[in-house]
């Protein structure tokens, strides 16, 4: 009994070793994550409530900026092109960055592509006290003092909250996304200190 | 972004071949609409994970959307158009994998079979606090309990404590005992925080798990050690539970060891039976685990887990005695000790796959008055999946498991030989093929088995997929599988009930002891089962499936009457009137499951089943068997459920569920309803609190009566538990 199942061992060793010497490398092309991140970012607003002042009209449209390179392509806003929310439809703008954050004031989500890694304190700071869902497109961004940030685990789309910039930009969040979420703490790095 | 994009791509992919066991391999078939085709050797491997907290129908459906979109995408190149990732909830979104677009709408696909999945959320959600009770979550499936520590549980028919015919794996390990071909419920537990999903497929699995897969599968899938990072802490009480506590870890070594281990006590309190009498039937059961995952290089991962166990259980019991009174009821008591470890290692090559899996699995069964057993379990499983050309998948596997067991006797329960030693060869092959644009698959393949008993089975199926329209898909399946003899019945010898002497008509000078009998001449049964399956999205809110069936089984398990003997030991001397297992029972059955899932508003879910059954089982024309044919009496006919799930405001959330079961006539136990209810309130993300109440409307009903050992049934009651969890990162 031993020698049978020494014998299966080796033969799946074997034909592992086999095939192992014709391995390539996996590629991907065209990925759907931005595609899946539209539906989280339209989730988001969906499950994040702000103050009555975020917005200038009960029919204002809910803004949504893309700082950076736009990895989302013509898809997010066909995603919420006649969507609405409480009434609310949808605009999405792109912005560059510029040191004057004025154009970003103007957003209620705020999605920071990966591009703007070194942006990410300014825009954390420039943002503080405003009633702006600001989304890290990286792991990291929420600890930083963002409010939500992206993650990959296994292949699936995750995201962190930092549930104590939410409060500060007086954006109150469902329970049933906290439930999801992986909650964060500010990290006290550099004189940035959590509150 | 993309770089990573797709060493994530081959990291899950390798992650997914570490699932345990050929779990999922058909739910991975609906998943395939999000796999590319580099993929598609691990997705048929079925170790998948993802869209891992969705029911297959939910998945199935966003797939089709999914699919169905990006199947235009392709068709249409210039305008393209998009799924619309709206409709789809949070939670699904969640278990969607980031996948190839293009890759994937070269598949569209959905499982063809009857595959329902419970998950972490339905388990916390419902309140359950055992594996049983998240199973009366299935539809279709048959839960019923004996007492506090025993259950019935099957599919499409046959149930009973002892049911043989459906196949249970907890991380791809069986927990299907080789002794009496069943499971013993009562040990079969898990940290419920860490199960990921419970998929119970109806139906014959016997292609890709083999033997005893007949009538259903359960796969009880934990999560991996990277997603149960933390701690985990629970407390609970309830008016039939005195206590239960559960208790995890989980941690991190390096950058690519993640581990976890786990305690779980829980003691319950006795019930009654339907006299009123206390049936001395409370239990308790203490356990612990860990679970090692790893992924040493980007195409290797290793699993390495383990569990230890103590379970200690009351009853009451009523055994056949020589002397008079000649049968005695009393107050019996046991227990079973047990553990297992299984490494699990899988390697991901570009268009393939191979996974090697390895446990053993000890356990020791104590009971004070009847037997005792030590079951040793050792098996080794090898997988190879491929990815041939655009259309085709081919996977292949040999397997080899060895038994060794040994055991004690009593005067109602004895085994022989006391010893024994099993060894078991398997190997199957299967091959996928997408046909007409891929709106048909057809999958077929079969097993190849050799057991000691029956000697060589051969298990195959043929599978078709129809998509129909981006919203309907049809599925059909021919399938065949066999239930190989358990030890129990070559060499059982299991005393009934004593006559005394000189009762008329026998008036026998020595007491006779009737008993059912093992033989060596005892065959598989089998089945060859025909099913057709329909699954709807009719809006983005209401989707629909439905599932029908028709077995037919040959070579049924009957007990015939064979030629009385003197039996000396034990005194007094005794005539053996014996029944001898045999294979002279027959048929049908046919069924239809329904399941329909409907979110009205965003906060609110409403959830329906309804299942229907009816058998056609009779003795052959040359049965002997003095049992009255009406083995359909053991399962219900009509069974449904309705549940609310329903989110509150202030992180509450309530559910509630109302269940039928139709009466279980040849046990003589009425149809009953029952209601449960729970809410749970997260007033901070680190705090939970729960609290049900179950079977709130009836008092007392009775569930089932059990074969063969004869232990005292108990009322299932009304009952209240509340339970407290802490989560630390």
């Amino acid at each position: 009994m031993r020698r049978v199942g020494l014998l299966i061992v080796t033969t799946c060793l074997l034909f592992a070793i086999a095939l192992g010497g014709h391995a390539e490398g996996v590629d991907s092309s065209d990925s759907s994550e931005y595609l899946i991140k539209a539906g989280f970012i339209y989730n988001f607003a969906k499950l994040v409530e702000w103050p009555t002042t975020a917005f200038a009209q009960p029919d204002s449209p809910i803004v949504i900026g893309i700082l950076g390179n736009d990895p989302f392509g013509a898809t997010l806003d066909r995603i919420v092109a006649d969507k609405k929310i409480d009434g609310r439809g949808f605009a999405v703008k792109r912005v560059k960055w510029s040191k004057d954050l004025r154009e970003l004031k103007d957003c209620n989500i705020l999605f920071v592509s990966s591009s703007e890694k070194e942006h990410v304190d300014s825009v954390v700071d420039g943002m503080k006290g405003l009633p702006i869902l600001t989304i890290g497109d990286a792991p990291g961004f929420a600890k930083r003092g963002g409010i939500i940030n992206f993650t990959l685990e296994d292949n699936k789309v995750r995201f962190e909250v930092n549930v104590e910039a939410a409060k500060h930009a007086d954006l109150s969040i469902s329970s049933r996304l906290l439930t999801l979420a992986k909650i964060v703490q500010q990290v006290a790095a550099d004189g940035r200190k959590s509150e | 972004m993309k770089h990573r994009t797709g060493r994530n791509q081959l990291k899950h992919a390798v992650e997914r071949c570490r699932e345990l066991g050929r779990v999922g391999q058909w739910k991975s078939r609906a998943e395939m609409a999000v796999c590319p085709p580099e993929r598609k050797g691990y997705t048929l491997s079925g170790r998948s994970q993802s869209m891992d907290s969705m029911t297959p129908l939910r998945r199935l459906c966003l797939l089709s959307v999914l699919g169905v979109f990006l199947t235009v995408t392709t068709s249409a190149q210039n305008q393209p158009k998009i799924p619309d990732v709206t409709a789809i909830t949070l939670e699904d979104l969640m278990n969607l994998q980031v996948t190839s677009v293009s890759k994937r709408a070269q598949k569209l696909a959905d499982a063809a079979a009857a595959i329902f999945v419970i998950t972490q959320d339905d388990i916390r959600r419902s309140g359950a606090s055992s594996i049983p009770e998240a199973l009366r979550m299935a539809p279709g499936l048959e839960v019923a309990r004996i007492d506090q520590n025993k259950w019935a549980i099957g599919s499409r028919g046959f149930n009973g404590r002892f049911d043989n015919k459906l196949l249970v794996l907890i991380d791809g390990r069986s927990v299907y005992t080789p002794l009496f071909s069943g499971v013993y419920w009562n040990v079969q537990d898990v940290m419920l925080e860490d199960v990921d999903r419970i998929e119970v497929i109806r139906g014959p699995g016997a292609t890709l798990w083999g033997a005893n897969a007949v009538n259903g599968v359960i796969n009880i899938i934990t999560k991996s050690a990277k997603l149960t990072q933390g701690a985990v802490a629970t407390a609970g009480v309830g008016t039939d539970e005195r206590t239960a506590e559960a208790a995890r870890y989980g941690g991190k070594i390096g950058d690519n060891v993640y581990y976890r281990a786990y305690t779980k006590y829980s003691d319950w309190e006795p019930t009654v039976a339907a006299t009123g009498m206390n049936a001395s039937d409370g239990w308790h059961a203490l356990r612990g685990g860990f679970r090692v995952d790893s992924t040493p290089t980007r195409a290797d991962s290793l699993t390495v887990q383990g569990d230890l166990y103590r379970t200690v259980y009351g009853e009451t019991l009523t055994v056949p005695t020589l002397s008079a009174p000649y049968s005695s009821t009393f107050p019996n008591s046991g227990n079973y000790t047990g553990g297992n470890v299984l490494g699990h290692w899988n390697h991901a090559f570009a268009r393939s796959s191979t996974s090697l899996q390895m446990y053993y699995d000890d356990t020791n069964t104590v009971d004070n008055s009847l037997f005792t057993d030590h079951e040793g379990v050792f098996d080794l499983d090898f997988q190879h999946d491929l990815h041939v050309g655009e259309s085709q998948e081919f996977v292949w596997g040999l397997g080899f498991r060895s038994i060794q067991d040994s055991n004690g006797s009593s005067f109602t329960v004895s085994l022989r030989p006391n010893h024994s030693s099993l060894n078991q060869y398997s190997g199957f092959l299967q091959d996928e093929v997408s046909l007409f644009d891929k709106r048909l698959r057809v999958t077929f393949g079969s097993k190849f088995e050799h057991n000691k008993f029956t000697g060589f089975e051969v298990e195959p199926n043929v599978r078709f997929v129809g998509i129909l329209s981006k919203n309907q898909s049809v599925w059909a399946a021919i399938s065949r599988a066999v239930r190989t003899p358990a030890l129990t019945e070559e060499g059982l010898q299991l005393n009934e009930a004593v006559i005394p002497a000189g009762i008329p008509p026998f008036n026998s000078p020595l007491p006779l002891t009737v008993s059912i009998l093992g033989s060596s001449q005892f065959k598989s049964e089998n089945l060859l089962a025909y099913e057709v399956g329909y699954r709807v999205q009719a809006t983005s809110t209401f989707s629909a499936d439905i599932a029908t069936f028709y077995n037919s089984y040959a070579n049924l398990r009957s007990a015939e009457p064979g030629t009385p003997f003197v039996e000396g030991n034990p005194t007094p001397t005794n005539v053996v009137l014996p029944f001898v297992a045999s294979n002279k029972m027959s048929g049908g059955t046919y069924g239809a499951e329904l399941f329909a899932d409907w979110r009205v508003v965003p906060k609110w879910r409403l959830l329906g089943s309804y299942s229907y059954l009816q058998m056609n089982i009779q003795k052959n024309k040359d049965s002997l068997d003095p049992t009255p044919d009406n083995p359909d009496g053991a399962s219900p006919r009509h069974q449904w459920y309705l549940r609310s799930s329903l989110d509150l405001p202030k992180h509450l959330e309530q559910d509630l569920t109302l269940r039928y079961v139709d009466q279980l006539a040849s046990l003589n136990i009425p149809s009953y309803y029952s209601l449960d209810a729970h809410i749970n309130w997260r007033p901070v993300t680190s705090l939970e609190f729960s609290f049900g109440g179950q079977n709130l409307l009836n008092h007392q009903h009775m569930e089932f009566i059990p074969e063969f050992i004869n232990t005292t049934p108990t009322l299932v009651g009304r009952t209240f538990r509340g339970s407290i969890t802490w989560r630390f990162e």
